[in-house]
């Protein structure tokens, strides 16, 4: 069986049974926004939103991790820890599917993060199809984030009535297997899932001003170019940008002794290039001094430098960093004024340009 | 040459640890007080030989010294530099004595006028000068920011100072730590806040709780001043109040400041 079916009447079931066979984190509201939060009450679960404000990436590299302990005298260091549970993430929108995909690139190019994988390995995604836009700040149409790519177990999708069940791993069939309500997809399920796919041909139109080729050459080309001043003028170098990005992967080791100060724990921390000591080096020197630089290397890390390391575009497309930035400076704006500086035209698009998608709540 | 502290000195006779305040309101002196268990544990690897809130001994010999409070007298500069003679590590705790806090608002106005205001006709009895920042006085070794100081990082600062390692302070902004902990932006609601320029350290301890970052740990090395009063003008503040956020806790912090807001 590839495709199942679910009736929507028959999902909170289902919930119900999978929060009995792992620990289940999924979407709900905060404010006027959303997160990631384990599940207490079914009903909190929100189905439809715009990307949480971490990125799922909280629960396989959380911003601050345990190592491991250590103790001075005697000397002794223990290995990584890797006690943890089984758990779901359920309705992972397809963008942040991707940045999980991209982090795996990272975490196991050679020598490989065991922390990572080890929580990896117990981590079940459970994703759901947009079928329409969040809001205006996504690009997910351009970095082709806007369809189920893989990098899931299963994959919802809502035709009406029922979800679509996409199977794509044996720990994801074995989800639903034996369960009454959920069936293999039938001819007209699968008929309209062809329809709603075409539907969101209509909807969802590239963001970006060129091909994801044509800008791979724009960043060649652009290293010099004046608008990474004017990002740089307008950033506060909080460092939100790269909190909230899925892709985004610097860490920092710090030990912590108890008061007895004999022993201690390593901890994993976030970082960021946006900080102001990032690149600074014993002596003083700063690789990346001033806030234009570190934007510019943010932009690079996400459309240039891992194309050229891992063939893979770095940004998802969720729009996150735009939305998030107090400043407005905005990825779709920023990518889209140096297409135009590329050729020729040197006028900014202005917002209204991306507004025109409209917003679909 | 001052004689280090010798850390390998912890291990055998405890080091001798006084408390001395000057111009505040002894709030940070009462969250080291309020450290629960882990003041337990602190009092096994030091001595408290001078500490007002806690005990009435008063033990002039100790080799670290924790300054609370602003300097705002001629006679406090001369006491914090006899302390600073016999301290061996000198740490600065709370806002007022690490960035000058709240007590900067009297360098605002004439150093007369603002004494006229506080004591009127007995004005010309009392001995005041421009509210300033300990280590513009005497030599610091250890900043505990804060207004009020965060016991987490006091207990960290405790264990540097007792291990011989310097305490590096956060360089980045309060904004990083309050997106790890998944806070909905207050610029999100409309609302101001100075957490994109303020040091951070505190792990975002005022968003948490529904409040706003009043910037009580003073700025980052290089803030934003540019970026900031965009964003602060964006959101409909006028530049006088934007100078009253900056100024309310890093008034006495001087030129750097003045430069980037004023």
């Amino acid at each position: 069986m590839k495709y199942a079916s679910i009736k929507k009447e028959d999902l909170n079931i289902w919930l119900e049974y999978l929060s009995g066979r792992a620990r289940l984190y999924a979407p709900r509201k905060k404010e006027n926004l959303f997160v990631f939060r384990p599940v207490k009450d079914i009903s909190e679960i929100a189905l439809k939103y715009i990307p949480t404000i971490l990125p799922p990436k909280k629960y396989y590299f959380p911003q601050k991790e345990k190592l491991f302990k250590f103790k001075i005298r005697p000397f002794k260091t223990a290995k990584a820890i890797k006690e943890f549970e089984d758990f779901i993430l359920f309705a992972v929108h397809t963008c942040d599917i991707a940045g999980i995909q991209c982090l795996d690139v990272i975490f196991r190019e050679s020598p490989e993060d065991p922390n990572y994988l080890n929580r990896k390995e117990k981590m079940i995604i459970i994703g759901i199809e947009c079928l329409e836009y969040c809001d205006k700040h996504a690009n997910c149409t351009s970095m082709g984030n806007h369809v189920p790519r893989g990098g899931y177990d299963l994959m919802l999708v809502d035709i009406g009535e029922k979800f679509i069940l996409h199977i794509n791993s044996e720990k994801g069939e074995k989800l639903i297997r034996g369960l009454t309500y959920i069936k293999e997809a039938n001819d007209a399920d699968m008929l309209s899932l062809e329809r709603v796919r075409e539907a969101k041909k209509k909807i969802f139109k590239e963001e970006l001003n060129g091909s994801l080729a044509k800008i791979y050459e724009t960043f060649d080309r652009h290293f010099a170019s004046p608008i990474w001043q004017d990002v740089g003028r307008r950033c506060v170098a909080c460092g939100n940008c790269t909190s909230v990005c899925p892709t985004c992967y610097c860490f920092d080791t710090s030990d912590e002794m108890k008061l007895s100060l004999n022993e201690g724990m390593r901890y994993r921390i976030w970082n960021s290039c946006q900080m102001e000591d990032y690149a600074k080096v014993a002596g003083g020197e700063d690789f990346r001094k001033g806030r234009d630089s570190r934007q510019r290397h943010r932009y690079y890390r996400k459309f240039k430098y891992p194309v050229d390391k891992f063939n893979r575009y770095f940004c998802t497309g969720c729009g996150r960093c735009t939305r998030t930035c107090m400043a407005e400076i905005s990825l779709i704006e920023t990518v889209n004024s140096l297409l135009a500086a590329e050729s020729g035209t040197p006028e900014r698009p202005s917002a209204s340009g991306v507004a025109e998608r409209g917003e679909a709540k | 040459m001052k004689k280090q502290f010798n850390p390998e000195r912890s291990r055998g006779a405890k080091p001798k640890v006084a408390f001395f305040d000057f111009t505040d309101c002894e709030g940070c002196q009462l969250q080291f007080a309020n450290m629960g268990q882990a003041l337990l544990e602190v009092a096994g690897l030091v001595d408290i030989v001078n500490f007002r809130e806690i005990m009435s001994e008063e033990g002039q010999d100790y080799e670290i010294a924790f300054i609370e409070g602003s300097i705002t007298t001629d006679k406090d500069v001369t006491r914090v530099k006899k302390i600073r003679e016999k301290a061996n590590v000198l740490v600065a705790l709370g806002a007022c004595a690490t960035i000058g806090g709240v007590n900067g608002i009297k360098n605002r106005a004439p150093l007369e006028l603002a004494k006229e205001r506080v004591y009127g006709k007995k004005s010309d009895t009392i001995n005041t000068i421009n509210t300033m920042p300990v280590h513009k006085v005497v030599k610091v070794d250890y900043f505990i920011h804060g207004c009020p100081a965060y016991i987490p990082e006091i207990i960290t600062v405790i264990k540097c100072l007792l291990m011989g390692r310097p305490y590096v302070l956060p360089n980045y902004a309060v904004c990083t730590e309050c997106k790890m902990n998944e806070n909905v932006c207050r610029y999100e609601k409309d609302q101001e806040c100075l957490g994109p320029v303020t040091r951070a350290g505190c792990n975002s301890w005022c968003v948490n709780n529904g409040n706003r970052c009043y910037g009580c740990r003073g700025l980052v090395d290089n803030p934003a001043a540019d970026g900031q009063k965009d964003i602060l003008l964006k959101y409909g503040l006028k530049l006088e109040e934007i100078l009253q956020h900056f100024t309310l806790y890093n008034d006495s912090m001087g030129e750097k400041y003045d430069q980037a807001f004023k």
